[in-house]
């Protein structure tokens, strides 16, 4: 796959931007966090019409045919304006598997123009709360089992799932409404859901099986890794910037906050780790997309990640604390990026987990080598 | 002449890493400590018998007149080959300092002296009184009829016992509105009575730091360049490649790299807490590497860097500074001890890296100050 060169990355960055920023800005995701989370579908087909969701998808297969730096263009607009549509969901994980293990479904176009979402479901919770291997089977068209940790399942038409079949990994179709399905949600600081599903004798179509599924999972996982990442930048700088407005205009001791050095030191910071961040990540998501070596690919979408996190964390805690009192209050924006964070961090790993898989991959490399 | 910017980046690249790898002694790669001359002088005249000694000089003054990216270029094989950069203060500061601001007769005297180490320079900036608030500078020097005559101390001026010149700033009109006026650029030679030149010996053991002493010591009028009063502004314009240079990832990819084969030879990452910290590290500086690739590609598109080149130097010698605690941390009991550490058949001198990485947040204008800069010129913060 080639990266996509910096001037379309830029007109990218510009037209995706203007799309939210006309759509309302952050306001239009406390809009919807207050009519009780989930998302806009209108905005889902705009989103589509601007080639949003089929960005990573070949032209042949009526996507834009770009690469996992154009994603990330994408998913940093998504993070500053903390939009709740299910683009990384979509683009690396539902389009990734399909791409990658049944490119001629007919679920494909339907993805790319928005028509349908359908969230992925791999994960399993264990007797102790906590993730455990999959258990969840299809056999003779039936899934029997549960899957845990599905994001965007308010909205969705359908789940892809990945199930344990006869012989080895299998993909698999699921309608909203299926007999035996049923989706209890868990509700996330910053008002989404995160779903639980469990099936009993549900009727499912196969799409795909053996190693290619684990792969392709694989591969998917850490696409949306990296693109998670990306969304946590958008989102981080996007909080440094109504920050550092913000201690421009607050005045206490008759002087603006921010010319108090202490304070000033801090922003500074702030802004390193940003930048950092950003061209960390940014460089993260450019050789992704010239790396073939899944270890390799791990490897980089882990330290995306990681970096992304630990930014976030840093930016959006810090935040608060430069808005004094009013920092607390879900009056300001702020907040609701704070709380848009913390889902994102959890999701797909924080940063102490990536530093992990960080290590181990790489040792697991060295020693191949 | 050949013309180096004529050639793609990876011919030029090909052909300075050939050089390096092909004459420069082994004995000289990585040195740990800043040399005295006479250690690097046979590697000089190599350098010098090439034409490779001022490789941003323009062709015409005996430099090799490259281009920004193809300078990039030499200094990271530089780096990568652990090529020192010699007695280089005349080829950095003094001489892109005439070529720019001095007379002809300047140039035709001083630049041969510079590119043969004939002469070999220091840098007279720093004060007791004059660190960070440089331009608080008090040494003076006064017109005398064809000479200055100068009276002051400067300090911390790295190497002065192996210096034959200095260049430096003085305060020539006590008398201006505003401090950083009044100030000039002036050189002067070291072989006199008046000038005295005492050692500092660091928290390391090392004696590159000096303080000299200036008492009625003198130098020709002829010896002043640029406008006299104007020395402040010529030597910020200097600034540019400096800047982004502080902020070279190489210190701390060097330390990282020590770091992990000290760190497995000692069995540290058998701890899963050191690991994490040792990944932290890394990941600092892999992505830092990032940040500054997109400084050096502005400087190789021809752009100039603007101050928030300084967030480099800032999160580089920090995490330069934390890569060193964790090899102290790796060394267990052996972390107070002096000289090299054995792991496997190589030495890792722990403490001489410790040591290396405090000043580094102190030089080149502190973190505190850059942290000053940019608050200001980048993020509009008010006073």
């Amino acid at each position: 796959m080639l990266s996509s060169d910096q001037e379309d990355l830029r007109l990218l960055r510009e037209s995706a931007r203007t799309l939210f920023e006309r759509a309302g800005g952050s306001a239009r995701a406390r809009k919807l966090r207050d009519a009780g989370g989930g998302w806009d579908a209108d905005m889902v087909r705009e989103l589509a019409e601007a080639g949003v969701f089929g960005v990573t998808v070949p032209e042949d297969n009526g996507g834009l045919g770009m690469g996992l730096a154009a994603g990330g263009v994408i998913a940093e607009e998504v993070g500053r304006v903390i939009a709740p549509e299910p683009v990384v969901v979509t683009v690396a994980l539902s389009l990734g598997l399909l791409r990658r293990l049944c490119p001629e479904h007919a679920r494909m176009e339907q993805l790319v123009s928005g028509e349908t979402v359908l969230p992925v479901a791999w994960q399993e919770r264990g007797p102790n709360g906590g993730p455990a291997e999959a258990s969840c089977r299809y056999a003779d068209g039936k899934l029997n089992g549960s899957k845990a940790w599905v994001v965007g399942a308010s909205g969705a038409q359908g789940f892809l799932v990945v199930a344990e079949g006869d012989a080895g990994p299998v993909l698999v179709l699921t309608e909203v409404g299926a007999d035996g399905l049923s989706v209890e949600g868990r509700r996330q600081a910053d008002g989404s859901a995160m779903d639980e599903l469990s099936f009993s004798g549900t009727p499912a179509e196969e799409l795909a099986s053996g190693d290619a599924v684990r792969n392709a999972l694989a591969e998917a996982i850490n696409d949306a890794t990296a693109l998670t990442a990306a969304e946590l930048v958008g989102l981080s700088a996007r909080v440094f910037e109504i920050s550092l407005e913000y201690i421009k205009a607050r005045e206490q001791f008759d002087k603006p906050i921010g010319s108090f050095q202490v304070i000033q030191h801090r922003a500074v910071d702030l802004n390193v780790m940003l930048e950092i961040a950003q061209s960390g990540v940014r460089e993260v998501l450019g050789l992704m997309d010239d790396e073939t070596d899944p270890k390799a690919r791990a490897r980089l979408a882990s330290r995306a990640k990681a970096r992304a996190v630990t930014t976030a964390k840093k930016i959006t805690r810090d935040a608060i604390q430069m808005h004094g009192a009013v920092g607390y209050t879900d009056e300001f924006d702020i907040g609701l990026y704070l709380n848009r964070s913390l889902v994102l961090s959890a999701w797909l790993g924080d940063d102490a987990y990536h530093r992990r898989i960080w290590f181990e991959t790489r040792e697991e490399e060295g020693a191949a080598q | 002449m050949t013309d180096w910017n004529a050639m793609t980046d990876a011919e030029f690249r090909k052909e300075v890493r050939q050089f390096f790898e092909a004459d420069y002694p082994e004995e000289l790669r990585h040195l740990p400590h800043r040399p005295k001359f006479a250690e690097v002088e046979h590697w000089h005249r190599k350098l010098h018998a090439k034409g490779w000694v001022a490789p941003a000089w323009p062709a015409e003054y005996g430099g090799m007149g490259l281009s920004a990216s193809k300078l990039m270029i030499f200094y990271e094989e530089q780096q990568r080959w652990g090529v020192n950069r010699g007695r280089d203060m005349g080829i950095q500061m003094v001489g892109p300092l005439i070529i720019k601001f001095g007379t002809q007769k300047q140039k035709d005297y001083w630049l041969p002296r510079i590119l043969s180490c004939e002469d070999i320079w220091c840098q007279g900036y720093s004060e007791p009184g004059a660190g960070s608030d440089l331009a608080n500078l008090r040494t003076r020097a006064e017109i005398d009829g064809d000479d200055f005559v100068i009276n002051g101390q400067k300090i911390w001026t790295t190497m002065a016992h192996d210096a034959t010149h200095i260049f430096m700033l003085v305060r020539t009109d006590p008398d201006t509105p505003k401090k950083q006026q009044g100030i000039s650029f002036l050189l002067a030679p070291m072989d006199q009575p008046g000038v005295d030149v005492r050692t500092i010996t660091t928290l390391s053991g090392e004696t590159e730091f000096c303080e000299v002493f200036f008492d009625n010591a003198r130098t020709p009028r002829e010896n002043l360049v640029g406008e006299l009063n104007k020395g402040w502004t010529m030597a910020k314009a200097l600034l540019s490649f400096e800047r982004i240079f502080m902020g070279s990832p190489s210190l701390a990819q060097n330390a990282l790299g020590q770091l992990e084969n000290f760190a497995r030879g000692r069995g540290a990452f058998d701890d899963p807490v050191f690991r994490d910290r040792f990944a932290q590290a890394a990941l600092d500086v892999e992505d830092h590497a990032a940040l500054y690739s997109r400084f050096a590609d502005q400087l190789k598109r021809g752009e100039t860097l603007g101050a928030d080149v300084s967030m480099l130097k800032i999160w580089v010698t920090e995490c330069f500074q934390r890569i060193t605690e964790l090899m102290i941390e790796a060394a267990g009991p052996d972390g107070g001890t002096i000289g090299p550490l054995q792991v496997g058949n190589v030495g890792v001198d722990v403490l001489a890296s410790f040591y290396k990485a405090r000043p580094a947040t102190i030089y080149g204008g502190s973190n505190e100050i850059q942290r000053n800069i940019l608050s200001k010129a980048v993020l509009g913060l008010p006073s």
